[in-house]
């Protein structure tokens, strides 16, 4: 189990890149057994990070060095630096990973029937699991240039999967808008990097952050990477592509989609508090992140009210609930250097915006497998042509409605939980923020009212009079997020305490993942 | 463990909540038990009455989406018309707000080094 766990991070990475590979060769021979070998391996990458991420809080930061004589020497003999590839697992890391690995493992369920009929399924699991292993690099790699491939590997098979229906047109052009923008942030990222590699010769994150200077190159690097990640993640005003990718893809591969983008919020956080830290203009960078998070909030939410598309509704929303997160992120970074203001309302700004994240995965991907399951039945995402659904797909009326509310933030569900501990601490630093998160909450009950309205009650009308409910492995993958949502929502002390707090401690302690590092001079 | 008390100035418990919700629920449930009771499925006061005309069909009665919400677009109207005009759906415009971003971040860096 030791030596199991030794490898964990590698392993979790490794093994759906194997798949991936594999399953066209296992498809050829058995449908039945790709989709085992599809669904056996997540299953066994998810216990991997669980394992893993057991062993992170209760003993510290994980380190891997691929081609060392061993996984935890960093820096090889006869040089100060390190120049192999590393993967860095603390907190942060394996708090993404948890988020990464149960949707992943959703997804595939909820693909088993979703995608049953489509043509080349064989391609579709390949790429899916480049998606998911991209999204684990993406949170595991300790480099900025695997960073930046991992980025890659995430960015080109996300836009394959959203134009995989390419039947449909706008697929087409929602990959294609996918393509290009993840293209320039991609190298934009690169473009960074370079400018931090020139001056530094590193690459490691943490012995970047032991050598930052925050020199005027630092300070262009630093903006173009805020800018870039901030677009990945649908950042306000640069979200415009998330309204036109997520409405199209497929149900399953957008809810990937979300955690693909919190990887570009993590990679912005780790940039931020720890490649940089308390070198930076904390306030101001603070103040231009807490700036994008109001904007995300407030067009997110008045966009996703105007939408009559299911599917571009929830988008909207999510551009919203981003919002959120990065509010929480900004004001954290904000009062980084004040140890008092840290303390008192700081770490516990993070922590909200940590807990956001995964409660954000859960109910923006219910909503979207609700709305992926509506497009199934009756074969539009227009909610003027809804009607009644709620008569005869009871469960995903329910799953709606759930999904709905806990978006919204009323208790007792995980989305309260997390916007009060964002509403509370932001308060403390500017009331202003906790106000506009609250309307906008308010906002968003008002745009699920209109589509659960829409879509669920009503009059059973006669065209949808044969329509039953989706099949059970899609009731399933939805059953799994509210069982777990609902856990989340009565339980939001035990997820704090377990995985939250452990992230926001790894975030704010830059100290530790530079020594992890550097500390490891033979 | 249920509780959140790091908030700063007060916990939440769900569970405290789902209790005082059930008690809510009681009370809600004994002044509903105490309304007309005389109501039967099926017959014709279950009918919908339109002041004697003729009920529509269920396609024509259903209230859409899209004409929920009407009044606060028209008060926000002109929020909404230079909102939407902004999203033109072409990728060209979409890299044009990265650049945008970008370079306003970079001269409020550049403007916060200059002063301090």
């Amino acid at each position: 189990m030791a030596t199991l766990i030794e490898q964990s991070s590698i392993l979790i990475i490794a093994i759906p890149l194997l798949i991936a590979f594999l399953t066209p060769l296992i498809g050829m021979a058995s449908k039945k057994a790709r989709n085992t070998v599809v669904i056996v391996g997540l299953a066994f990458v998810a216990f991997l990070v669980f394992a893993l991420a057991r062993d992170v809080i209760l003993n510290g930061i994980h380190i891997y060095t691929l081609g060392a004589t061993s996984s935890s020497l960093t820096i090889p003999e006869g040089t100060m630096i390190p120049v192999r590839i590393i993967l860095e697992v603390d907190g942060v890391s394996v708090f993404m990973g948890i988020v990464v690995a149960i949707v992943a493992l959703v997804a595939v369920v909820y693909s088993l029937s979703a995608m049953k009929e489509e043509t080349g399924q064989n391609r579709f699991y390949t790429l899916l699991l480049l998606l998911i292993a991209g999204t684990f690099g993406m949170v595991f790699t300790g480099d900025l240039f695997n960073l930046f491939v991992f980025l890659e590997i995430a960015s080109i098979s996300g836009a394959a999967l959203i134009a995989f229906k390419i039947r449909f047109a706008d697929s087409q052009e929602g990959g294609f808008k996918y393509i290009v923008v993840s293209a320039i942030a991609s190298l934009m990222v690169l473009f960074a990097i370079s400018l931090l590699y020139a001056q530094y010769n590193l690459l490691n994150m943490g012995a970047l952050a032991a050598a930052m200077q925050y020199t005027m190159l630092d300070r262009i690097a630093l903006v173009i990477l805020i800018a870039a990640f901030a677009m990945k993640l649908g950042g306000v005003p640069m979200h415009m592509w998330l309204s036109d990718t997520y409405s199209v893809a497929p149900a399953s591969i957008t809810v990937l989609l979300i955690t693909a983008s919190q990887a570009s919020m993590y990679a912005l956080m780790r940039i931020c508090f720890i490649l940089y830290g308390v070198t930076l203009d904390l306030a101001v960078v603070g103040w231009i992140i807490i700036a994008i998070g109001i904007l995300s909030m407030f067009v997110g939410v008045t966009m996703a009210v105007r939408q009559t598309d299911i599917t571009r509704l929830i988008a909207y929303n999510c551009v919203c609930e981003a919002g959120f997160m990065l509010i929480g992120l900004g004001v954290g970074l904000a009062v980084l250097g004040d140890r008092t203001a840290l303390s008192t309302y700081g770490t516990t700004a993070i922590s909200g915006a940590f807990f956001h994240m995964i409660n954000h995965a859960l109910f923006e991907g219910l909503l979207f497998l609700v709305a992926g399951a509506i497009f199934y039945r009756i074969g539009t995402r227009d909610i003027n042509r809804m009607g009644g659904l709620g008569h005869t797909m009871k469960l995903t009326a329910v799953f709606f409605l759930l999904g709905a509310l806990a978006s919204s933030g009323l208790p007792p569900f995980n989305g309260f939980a997390s916007k009060i501990l964002i509403y509370e601490s932001v308060y403390q630093f500017n009331p202003i923020l906790t106000i506009i998160g609250i309307l906008v909450s308010i906002i968003t009950l008002a745009v699920f009212v209109k589509a659960f309205f829409s879509a669920f009650t009503g009059a059973l009308l006669p065209k949808y009079a044969d329509i039953k409910e989706v099949p059970k492995t899609m009731i399933a993958a939805m059953t799994i997020f509210a069982v777990i949502i609902i856990i989340f929502g009565l339980f939001p002390g035990l997820i704090v305490d377990w995985i939250v707090r452990p992230a926001t401690d790894a975030l704010v302690d830059q100290a530790s993942y530079i020594n992890a590092i550097m500390g490891a001079i033979p | 463990m249920t509780l959140i008390a790091e908030t700063g100035y007060e916990f939440w418990s769900p569970i405290i909540w789902l209790i005082a919700l059930a008690v809510l629920s009681v009370i809600i449930y004994f002044f509903r038990k105490r309304g007309q009771e005389k109501y039967k499925k099926g017959e014709d006061q279950a009918q919908i009455f339109l002041c004697g005309e003729e009920v529509p069909a269920a396609e024509e009665r259903q209230v859409r989406g899209g004409n929920a919400y009407w009044g606060f677009f028209e008060t926000l109207r002109e929020y909404y018309d230079g909102i939407v005009r902004l999203h033109t759906g072409i990728v060209n415009d979409y890299i044009v707000w990265f650049v945008a971003v970008t370079a306003i971040s970079a001269i409020i860096l550049l403007i916060v080094k200059l002063i301090g």
